[in-house]
C-alpha cells in the first residue's frame, strides 16, 4: 500500500487531520531495507495495532515516529511539525510518549524520580507539582505503594506500567507502544494490558506493536499487518480475523492465532 | 521475584563500606608504616635524616599528584564525551588525542614539554616581535617564556593520562545500554540532559575502581618528573645519595615511602568502590 491508499478506516470523520502523517518512508540498515516506503495515517483518538514477523520494520517504523531512528527517505509530520529539522524533534518528542519491550527504566533513580525528572528539567515543572502528578500517575497504573523503590525492586509488569506513567507524566498527545508485553511473564502481561486498555478508553492516540491479540480485539480500530518493511494489509480487527485479503497475512495470522 | 529477597540480604552499600575497616590488606599498609617507623627511631641516622632531607620531596610528589590527577579527571571527560560525540569532527579529534598520546612514552613526552615546547614557543614569539608589530607585546612575552617545572610535570602527566583516563570515561559511558539514552531523548531531554543526568550517573559506578587504579599508577609514574629537575621524592632521594653515598638505604626508603602511599591509596580506592557499588 502506499500513500493514495493510506486512508481511514473504521469510522474516522472524513477531512479530520491525522495527528500522525508518515509519507512514503525508507530505512536502510547496511543492506537491509528494513522500512520500505511506508505511509500511515494515525488520527486523534485512534488506536492502530502494528503486526508482523520479526524483522518485518514494525519497531523501526515506530521509532522513525519519534525519531529515534531516522528515517534515509519520506516524511513523519506529528501534529502538524514535521520532523525533518533537528530543532523539531525535541518539540515531538514532548507530545509523543514511548513504551519500550524492555522498560528501559533508570535504575540509579527511586520510581518517583523516574517520573519526575523529565517533568522537572523537560518542562520546568517544580518539584511539588512533579511529584503531584507522579503519585496520581502511579495510583493510575495501580502502584501508588511504590513511589520509593528502586526499578529492581519491581516486578517486570510493575516496571512496564511505572514506564508508562513516566511516559504519561509529560502529558504526551500520542503514545508509542514498542512491543510492550514481549519481556513479560505471562501473569503479569495482564496487569500492563489493562492499563493499556484505560487509555485507550480515555481517548489516548496510541500506535502499538504488539502480537497481544486480547488487546486487538478489544481496543484497536485498525490493524496494519507489515512484511519486508512494506505494509501488507491495513484494516479493521474484525476484517483481518475473518476476512483476511492477502495470502501472507493469512499465513502470518495462522502461525500467531491457534 | 526470588532476585528481590536475594537483593534485600546482601548489605547495603553503607554497611559494605564499614567492612572495609577489617580488610586484610590494610595489614600491609600496617607493616610498611610499622618498618618505616622503626627504621626511623633504630638508626635515625641516615633513616630519619633522610626523611627529613625528603620532606619538601614528599610534598612535591603529592601535590604533583593531586593536581594532575583532576585535570587528568576533567581532560579526561572532555576526551571521553569526544569520543562517543555524536559530530565526526569532535570524535575525529578525540580520537587522534587518545591514539597519538598512548603512542608516545610519558618519559618522552615530559622531555618534550620541558626541552622542546620552550624552543616552539621562544621561535614563535621571536617571529612576532619581527615581523608583526602590533602583538610584539605578546611575541616579547613568548620570546622569554620558559616553563615552570611545577606546571610543567602537571601539564606533561595531565596530556597523557587524560588519554588513558578518557578510554576508562568512553568505555563506561559506552557500558550503559542504548535503551536508557532513547529513554531519555523520547522523554524529551537533549543528549547533554541525557548524558547529565542518566548516563553519567550510572558509568560513574562504573568506572571508578578503573579511575582508582590510575590515581595509584599516576602516584608511581610521577617519579618520572624527577628527570627534567622537578624536586620529588627520586629527585630528592638522588641528592641525598650523592651526599652520603649510601644507595642501600637510600632507596628502601624511597622504596618504602611509595609502598606507603601506593597501598593507602589502593584501599581508598577499594573503599569507595565498595561504597559506591549497588545491586542491581
Amino acid at each position: 500500500m502506499c500513500a493514495e491508499t493510506a486512508s481511514p478506516v473504521g469510522g474516522v470523520a472524513a477531512g479530520a487531520e491525522p495527528i500522525i502523517q508518515i509519507r512514503d518512508l525508507h530505512k536502510w540498515f547496511g543492506q537491509v531495507h528494513a522500512v520500505n516506503g511506508v505511509s500511515l495515517d494515525v488520527y486523534r483518538g485512534e488506536v492502530v495495532v502494528i503486526i508482523g514477523p520479526s524483522g518485518s520494520g514494525k519497531s523501526t517504523l515506530l521509532r522513525c515516529i519519534n525519531h529515534l531512528e531516522t528515517p534515509d527517505l519520506g516524511t513523519v509530520v506529528v501534529d502538524g511539525i514535521p520532523l525533518t529539522e533537528a530543532k523539531n524533534i525535541n518539540a515531538v518528542r514532548a507530545e509523543v510518549g514511548m513504551v519500550f519491550q524492555l522498560f528501559n527504566l533508570f535504575p540509579h533513580l527511586t520510581v518517583l524520580e523516574n517520573i519526575t525528572l523529565a517533568q522537572r528539567i523537560v518542562k520546568k515543572r517544580s518539584r511539588k507539582e512533579a511529584e503531584e502528578i507522579a503519585h496520581d500517575l502511579l495510583a493510575k497504573v495501580g502502584i501508588p505503594e511504590k513511589a520509593s523503590s528502586y526499578p529492581n525492586q519491581l516486578s517486570g509488569g510493575q516496571q512496564q506500567r511505572v514506564a508508562i506513567a513516566r511516559a504519561l507524566a509529560m502529558q504526551p498527545k500520542i503514545m508509542l507502544f514498542d512491543e510492550p508485553t514481549s519481556a513479560l511473564d505471562p501473569e503479569m502481561i495482564k496487569e500492563v494490558l489493562d492499563v493499556m486498555l484505560d487509555l485507550a478508553k480515555e481517548g489516548m492516540t496510541m500506535v502499538v506493536v504488539s502480537h497481544e491479540m486480547g488487546f486487538v480485539r478489544a481496543a484497536a480500530k485498525r490493524i496494519v499487518f507489515m512484511d519486508a518493511g512494506s505494509v501488507v494489509e491495513e484494516t479493521t480487527p474484525d476484517d483481518l480475523f475473518n476476512n483476511p485479503q492477502q495470502e501472507r497475512t493469512r499465513q502470518f495470522l495462522s502461525k500467531i492465532l491457534k | 521475584m526470588p532476585d528481590l529477597e536475594r537483593a534485600e540480604q546482601l548489605p547495603k552499600p553503607a554497611e559494605a563500606g564499614r567492612l572495609v575497616g577489617f580488610d586484610r590488606w590494610w595489614l600491609l599498609f600496617a607493616a610498611v608504616a610499622i618498618l618505616v617507623v622503626v627504621m626511623s627511631l633504630a638508626a635515625p641516622d641516615p633513616y630519619w635524616r633522610m626523611i627529613l632531607f625528603m620532606r619538601e620531596g614528599i610534598r612535591v610528589t603529592v601535590s604533583i599528584t593531586v593536581v594532575s590527577y583532576v585535570c587528568i579527571l576533567l581532560v579526561g571527560l572532555l576526551a571521553g564525551l569526544g569520543r562517543v560525540a555524536r559530530s565526526p569532527i569532535i570524535r575525529g579529534i578525540a580520537s587522534i588525542y587518545v591514539e597519538v598520546i598512548r603512542g608516545i612514552p610519558l618519559l618522552v613526552q615530559l622531555l618534550f614539554i620541558y626541552y622542546a615546547l620552550p624552543v616552539i614557543i621562544q621561535g614563535i614569539g621571536r617571529y612576532l616581535l619581527e615581523n608583526v608589530p602590533p602583538l610584539s607585546g605578546i611575541g616579547q612575552a613568548m620570546a622569554a617564556a620558559t616553563i615552570n617545572e611545577f606546571v610543567g610535570a602537571v601539564i606533561g602527566l595531565t596530556i597523557c593520562y587524560g588519554a588513558y583516563v578518557g578510554e576508562i570515561y568512553r568505555a563506561g559511558i559506552q557500558s550503559i545500554p542504548r535503551g536508557q539514552m532513547e529513554a531519555a531523548r523520547s522523554l524529551g531531554m537533549s543528549h547533554l540532559q541525557a548524558m547529565r543526568h542518566i548516563i553519567l550517573p550510572q558509568a560513574i559506578r562504573v568506572i571508578l575502581p578503573p579511575l582508582g587504579n590510575e590515581f595509584v599508577a599516576l602516584l608511581k609514574d610521577s617519579s618520572l618528573v624527577s628527570v627534567v629537575a622537578v624536586p620529588d621524592m627520586v629527585r630528592r632521594g638522588r641528592e641525598f645519595m650523592s651526599k652520603t653515598f649510601i644507595p642501600l638505604e637510600t632507596w628502601t626508603m624511597v622504596a618504602l615511602l611509595y609502598l606507603l602511599m601506593t597501598v593507602f591509596s589502593a584501599r581508598i580506592v577499594a573503599y569507595i568502590e565498595r561504597k559506591t557499588s549497588y545491586v542491581r
